[in-house]
């Protein structure tokens, strides 16, 4: 029989959701890099499909806050402080780094900050769950 | 939070997944409740309260951290 418990349906959703997301972002993606590196797009088309990969992720971000919405409180709260930690880490890291450039260092993406946040997202969620263990 | 929950669950003879399911949370949560570490809200100390028959006062212990 299914579990009922409304904590575990929002995280059997959640998990099926967010299953769907990241494979409609390697469909949209593996494309976009082709177009995008042989210039078979250009103009308004090109940043068009150069964005495209985020929509996906749009909908990653509302997944997780349709699961921050349906869950029980515990797990909000740890959703939220966990994300306050990534938060920091990831802010701490960027302003340091910002400094060092300004001292020689080379000039980096700004795609190393989602995934310095994802990760430290990880990481804190290990670390305050331990808090309520 | 101090409280009685874990006596009280022993006393119906309740799992803690059990618990879980009648207030609508995770088994996580009714851990952490057990042991002290989460203080819940206002609407699931009631929520506690009306499933064990208790009032929140006699449920928790208002003087512990």
């Amino acid at each position: 029989m299914a579990d009922t418990n409304p904590t575990a349906v929002a995280k059997r959703r959640y998990i099926i959701a967010l299953c769907g997301c990241m494979a409609a972002y390697a469909v949209i993606l593996i494309p976009a890099i082709w177009l995008l590196s042989h210039d078979v797009v250009a103009g308004p088309l090109r940043y068009a499909v150069a964005l495209a990969p985020a929509v996906p992720i749009v909908f990653v971000w509302l997944t997780i806050l349709r699961y921050w919405a349906t869950t029980d409180e515990l797990e909000r709260r740890v959703m939220l402080e966990s994300l306050g930690v990534a938060g920091a880490i990831t802010a701490l890291l960027a302003a340091t780094y910002g400094f060092l450039e300004g001292a020689g260092l080379p000039h980096l993406s700004a795609w190393w900050t989602w995934t310095v946040f994802m990760a430290s997202w990880l990481v804190g969620r290990l670390i305050v769950q331990r808090f309520y263990e | 939070m101090k409280n009685r929950i874990k006596v009280l669950r022993a006393e119906h003879d309740w799992s803690q997944a059990e618990v879980a399911d009648k207030l609508g949370v995770a088994r996580q949560t009714v851990v952490a409740l057990e042991a002290g570490k989460y203080a819940p809200s206002l609407p699931l100390a009631f929520k506690i309260g009306k499933l064990f028959g208790k009032t929140v006062e006699e449920i928790f212990d208002a003087d512990s951290d």
